[in-house]
């Protein structure tokens, strides 16, 4: 009986779930096996290390793995800060809500090579912003301000880009919290704060793991917002990834996209238990 | 001192005037029942005391304190809720604790305050379950116990029972009473049940569309009521319209009502003038001379039978202890000067 359950459940699952996983892991299987210099486009397919070790030796790597994971944390991070407020303040409807609603998730309809453009224009050196800071006397003369080194610039469009994401999760979590017992929370003595900590975030923590842990994989693998407005003296991991490929080394390549899916595993994991581990401290 | 003033209570949500300048003061260790129907303002009166709700007009003073621009988490009140509304991610006891950690008492306090609370209520057991693993009558006493951990001077009921069955509903409404008792605490209940009304408490407080239509006790609401409102919601009265004809002086008045000329007490009310009045189903004194009637429809209830009888083609309910009556009797039946209640003035 269980057996033919399990089966059902097996077969029910096969047209989705089968699907996926075939895609997934063909992908992850020539990946992993490129890296290790089988399934060679262009010379002889042979097993070997060697493209690991060399890769993972260069300095350009780690780097790269440094500033993915820096963009990748922080962007997710920025992202449910700010859309966390917005969230508890959208959770009742009130006059113009739907409206606001509406604009605030605006970014996910325009394409993020659009918006980097837009973004580009407006910081560049002869730029809006230079001449408002100017035109205010709270500068002297135009900044350098495209490109910075602590990527600044792939950060704010990170963020614009994925804030309505997190809103849009953050949003459904926090109206499913029931207008009563935020109620008894504060009928007990708790005040804004102390709701948020102990009511709020603990009950929105899946929402929250969801929202951090895409918004870091694709900040993970950010490639077009790193090219148009990053830093010029390092790559992204995805950046890195095409630099091989372009130069014909499919194999080193490889081992950046395989590294980038393990880091995006291993940090997914790190952060959603993390967030869990803050947002749901017990009361102490 | 737990007293609560309510004073000249108004709330309009835009044009619609929820509650109507309402003023009651309850006294320490009273308990005091909001009753009236569905959407007549109970639960607005409830959340203004309690803070939650600003009154457009009028104010709230607790313990001699006003308190009517003070927000719900600074009042010493506590609610507790029709839907419970328990914390789902913290267990029993962690729910028992919520309010006693936010006033940050000590470790010794609190566990002293949950213990106390949990034996009362008889949840010892269920201390490291969390609410969804509980039966609805354990999450009513967990709503319960988080409110009464908190001594508060005020304990506000918002219809607590009506998630409950018949049988636990009996039950948990001796036990609410007997803890309010043993902690002498002063409490506000709301309730749109009559009986449970009647049955626990001190004072009721009769409300209609946003108006108290009378504050009295049970017993003078039953015996006395004001208005045909009043007379009709509490027991099912009969209400009629009647003139009055003339008053014997010797405390007697003769009344003109559709099923006939009856003798009432007289309350002062003058010759000519027309009045509701009521009178109880039970009160009916079934086999005696004076009016006539037939009986349309008949409700077996065990310990007496309600009547549905026709007098002049005006319906009226009556009770009585005899099993022998049957649909489409013609009984005779009579009402005792002193059954008859004088309500509004009609017009
Ligand atoms: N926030 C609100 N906005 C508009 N109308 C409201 C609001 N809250 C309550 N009301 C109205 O006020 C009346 C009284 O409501 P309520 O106090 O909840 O009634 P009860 O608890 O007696 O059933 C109802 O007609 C209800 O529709
Ligand atoms: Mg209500």
């Amino acid at each position: 009986m269980t057996l033919r359950r399990a089966a059902t459940i097996l077969l029910l699952l096969m047209p989705g779930l089968g699907l996926i996983l075939a895609l997934i892991g063909a992908v992850v299987y020539i990946a992993v096996a490129q890296s290790f210099g089988l399934y060679s486009l262009m010379g002889e397919s042979a097993f070997s290390l060697a493209f690991w070790s060399d890769t993972m030796g260069k300095k350009a790597f780690d780097k790269a793995v440094r500033y993915s994971i820096y963009v990748g944390v922080l962007s997710a991070i920025f992202s449910v800060i700010l859309a966390y407020p917005l969230a508890i303040w959208l959770r009742k409807p009130f006059a113009g809500s739907v409206t606001i609603g509406a604009v605030l998730k605006a970014p996910l309809l325009v394409h993020g090579l659009v918006a980097a453009f837009l973004y580009i224009n407006i910081i560049s050196y002869n730029g809006l912003l230079n001449q408002v800071m100017q035109g205010l006397g709270i500068w002297d003369g135009p900044k350098r301000l495209q490109n910075d080194r602590n990527a600044i610039g792939v950060l704010i469009l990170q963020t614009w880009k994925n804030m309505p994401f997190a809103l849009l999760l953050l949003t459904g979590a926090v109206q499913a919290i029931s207008d009563d017992v935020l109620d008894a929370a504060r009928d007990l003595g708790a005040g804004s704060w102390a709701r948020f900590r102990k009511v709020i975030a603990p009950l929105t923590v899946s929402g929250l793991q969801a929202a951090m842990v895409i918004i870091f994989i694709g900040a993970l693998a950010d490639f077009s917002f790193q090219t148009i407005a990053g830093p010029t003296n390092r790559q992204s991991l995805a950046q890195l990834m095409v630099n091989f490929k372009g130069r014909g080394d499919w194999h080193s390549a490889a081992v950046v996209g395989v590294s980038m899916m393990a880091i995006a595993l291993i940090g997914s994991a790190l952060l959603a238990v993390a967030a869990r581990m803050i947002m749901r401290g017990r009361l102490k | 001192m737990g007293a609560i003033r309510i004073s000249g209570v108004t709330k309009s949500f835009g044009e619609f005037q929820a509650l109507s300048s309402i003023s009651l003061e309850v006294a320490q260790g009273e308990f005091v029942t909001l009753l009236g129907p569905s959407g007549c303002g109970k639960t607005t009166l409830l959340k203004i005391i309690s803070g939650f709700i600003e009154p457009t007009d009028g104010q709230i003073e607790i313990g001699g304190e006003n308190v009517t621009r003070l927000p719900p988490e600074q009042r010493d009140t506590a609610l507790c809720f029709q839907s419970y509304a328990l914390f789902p991610h913290l267990t029993v006891r962690e729910n028992l604790e919520f309010g006693l950690r936010q006033k940050k008492l000590g470790r010794d306090e609190i566990a002293s305050r949950v213990r106390d609370v949990s034996t009362k209520l008889e949840l010892a057991a269920q201390m490291d379950k969390l609410p969804n693993q509980l039966s609805g009558g354990q999450q009513q006493r967990v709503s319960l116990g988080r409110a009464l951990v908190m001594r508060p001077s005020v304990i506000l009921f918002d219809e607590p029972l009506s998630n409950l069955d018949a049988k636990l509903r009996d039950q948990v409404r001796i036990e609410i009473r007997r803890i309010q008792k043993d902690y002498d605490l002063t409490a506000i209940y709301v309730t749109h049940d009559q009986a449970e009304a009647l049955a626990m408490s001190d004072r009721v407080v009769v409300l209609n569309q946003g108006r108290a239509e009378q504050i009295d006790t049970p017993e003078r609401l039953y015996a006395a009521p004001a208005t045909s409102f009043v007379a009709d919601f509490i027991g099912s009265a009969n209400v009629m319209e009647g003139t009055v004809l003339s008053a014997d002086g010797a405390g007697l008045c003769t009344v003109e009502t559709p099923i006939g000329v009856l003798e009432a007490k007289d309350a002062g009310v003058p010759p000519g003038a027309i009045r509701r009045l009521s009178w109880r189903p039970e009160k009916a004194q079934i086999g005696e001379p004076g009016l006539t009637a037939t009986v349309t429809h008949r409700a077996f209830q065990g310990h007496f039978t309600d009547l549905t009888v026709d007098t002049g083609g005006t319906l009226y309910r009556v009770q009585t202890g005899r099993d022998d009556i049957r649909e489409g009797d013609g009984i005779t039946f009579a009402l005792r000067p002193a059954d008859i209640v004088f309500l509004e003035a009609v017009g």
